[in-house]
């Protein structure tokens, strides 16, 4: 498959990863239409990665990069993304918790 | 990995050996104050093992980290932001309702997070250390968790911090199709051979500065900052305001410098755009403020918008004045929020500015510190801030950047005003008392006191004779080029 398919399809996730987030009220769906933008760079890196490691293979000796280091960066992402799911739920919890809703647009205590 | 390259890592291993050891410490159920002690104790290791690994320096450690003078300087300057905002944590949280032993582990976590930013040469390590700062600071800002303020802070922070960082994200995936390679040196290799940047590249780097922008409350990224300086406690909102913007601004110069971006034109156009809205809007919007915090936060905006004035060089000159500014700036704010600590209530921050309406009669001493501090942040002569602001408009001359340079001269008369309204707040005779007399923690206050005091010695001391740091601050970025 041509790496236009990929690049388009996560273009498309992103930006409806980016809709979500401007649009939807709810802090939990919010947070869920960021995982959906970083998915889409998961995507994104991961078909790169396999574009370089193709001309890689066809030619070792021209090619830039081997093209591990996308797919490696994929791993990372994974990691961080669950730990700032994590840490992120407990705050909306808390969240709740306080102000028993988890809408944002009840966040506008803080000002003058 | 060889001996050399694990000795030029020590630091940063004992940095994370750090929030382990509380770990454990709170697991044998020690009190706050074995607590803050082993903290502060871990942090002068931290300085310690930096001297002493001084000479195996610079150190590449493939493929993701360099450590070298540059990344060493930036680091001893968190290390010392650390330790300052962690002798006035122990104050501030004793008297809190909140359990407060768990804040080192993720002061320290976050920390090492930006230590990392600080030494990384790869989009990877750039990518953890800023998600390592950024994980433990939505916990940080939300700590005092029954508090509306402050989870309301915490919540926007990690929305718009997640979100930004998948911008990051996204902007590294394209740089990495253009150049196919995450590593800083090897990108800047496939830009020289390239006749001109790509828009691809361009792309790639305009999403990176969102994130970059976002962390460093650049406008038009800048609009969390008065709230989460406003809800956090006032130790984690100075935290953000050091550590955490100096590790991203150095991670942006080494990127700057790798990539040689100063000749890049557009790129340039794009950070100068930036740092001039920076100024301009950061000092406009603190003027009317009537909440010492949010107008500290309004002031940070304007400060990094006058740093990447420093910035846009892109030669030695530039980064000189780029380290001498920040440090002048941290030391300044932690002055300015170690004195809004010492003054909060037990329920209440000391943030509304009626609250320090003739302060001076009352408690001469804080009056004094903080009516420097504050001339430091105006760019008053005889205080670090005016040289810091020198050097940066210098660097800017040097480039004949000649817009973003009269916009400094031009917000910095406007900053003046504001600064000026509170020291005059200060000094105004009708004394409506602060409420704040009883000294549970005798010992911490006096350190917390002596703290100050140096703090202020520094800022007079680089400002009268900046021949005492400058040589010291060249010495330390030679290392390495």
């Amino acid at each position: 498959m041509p790496i236009n398919y990929y690049i388009f399809t996560a273009i498309a996730l992103f930006c409806i990863g980016i809709t979500g987030v401007l649009t939807r009220r709810n802090a939990i769906i919010i947070f869920m239409c960021i995982e959906i933008m970083l998915n889409a760079v998961n995507l994104l890196l991961v078909a790169f990665s396999k574009m370089f490691h193709m001309a890689y293979l066809a030619n070792p000796a021209k090619a830039v990069t081997s093209g591990i280091d996308g797919q490696l960066f994929v791993f990372f992402i994974m990691v961080v993304a669950a730990a700032e799911v994590s840490v992120g739920l407990a705050i909306i919890v808390m969240m709740y918790r306080n102000t028993h809703s988890v809408d944002v647009n009840f966040l506008n205590r803080l000002k003058n | 990995m060889n001996h050399q390259q694990l000795m030029a890592l020590l630091p940063f291993m004992v940095l994370a050996t750090a929030s382990i050891v509380i770990i454990l410490l709170i697991a044998f159920r020690q009190g706050h104050t074995v607590i803050q002690v082993t903290g502060f104790l871990m942090m002068c290791l931290v300085i310690f093992t930096m001297w002493y690994v001084r000479d195996v320096l610079p150190q590449t450690i493939m493929p993701l980290l360099i450590v070298d003078g540059y990344g060493a300087l930036f680091t001893g300057l968190i290390i010392f932001c650390v330790l300052v905002v962690g002798l006035f944590s122990y104050i501030y949280f004793e008297e809190r309702e909140e359990n407060p032993r768990e804040y080192y582990i993720l002061i320290f976590l976050s920390t090492l997070g930006a230590a990392i930013l600080t030494i990384s040469r790869h989009f990877i390590s750039f990518f953890i250390g800023l998600e390592l700062l950024s994980v433990s600071l939505y916990a940080l800002i939300a700590y005092l968790r029954t508090r509306n303020n402050a989870v309301e802070a915490g919540v926007k922070y990690l929305l718009l911090a997640a979100l930004t960082s998948a911008f990051l994200l996204f902007g590294m995936a394209l740089i990495y199709m253009d150049a196919g390679s995450m590593d800083f040196s090897a990108i800047a290799q496939k830009l020289h051979t390239a006749e001109q940047s790509s828009p691809l590249f361009l792309l790639g780097f305009s999403l990176m500065m969102i994130a970059v922008g976002f962390k460093l409350a650049l406008v038009p990224f800048h609009l969390w900052a008065a709230d989460v300086y406003q809800g956090a406690p006032p130790p984690v909102a100075s935290f953000i305001a050091t550590v955490s913007k100096i590790g991203v601004f150095a991670v942006l110069l080494r990127f700057a410098q790798e990539l040689h971006l100063q000749n890049n034109h557009s790129i340039m156009t794009i950070i100068s755009v930036i740092a001039m809205f920076s100024m301009i809007s950061g000092n406009i919007l603190a003027l009317r403020q009537q909440n010492i915090k949010r107008l500290l936060a309004y002031s940070s905006i304007a400060h990094f918008g006058y740093l990447l004035v420093a910035f846009l060089p892109g030669n030695s000159a530039g980064v000189e004045a780029a380290a001498f500014y920040l440090i002048a700036y941290a030391v300044t704010i932690l002055i300015a929020f170690g004195v809004i600590i010492l003054l909060s209530a037990k329920d209440k921050d000391a943030e509304r500015l009626s609250l320090y309406r003739g302060l001076f009669w009352e408690k001469p001493f804080v009056a004094i510190v903080l009516a420097v501090a504050l001339l430091s942040l105006a760019g008053i002569p005889l205080t670090a801030g005016f040289i810091g602001k020198f050097y940066v408009l210098m660097a800017g001359v040097q480039q004949q950047a000649w817009l973003p340079v009269i916009v400094l001269v031009v917000t910095s008369v406007i900053g003046l005003y504001y600064y000026l309204r509170i020291i005059s707040t200060l000094f105004a005779d009708v004394s409506v008392a602060i409420q704040k007399e009883k000294r549970l923690h005798p010992f911490f206050y006096a350190a917390s006191y002596a703290a100050l005091v140096v703090l202020v010695l520094l800022l007079l001391g680089f400002g009268v004779m900046p021949a005492i740091i400058i040589p010291g601050i060249k010495q330390f970025l030679l290392i390495g080029n």
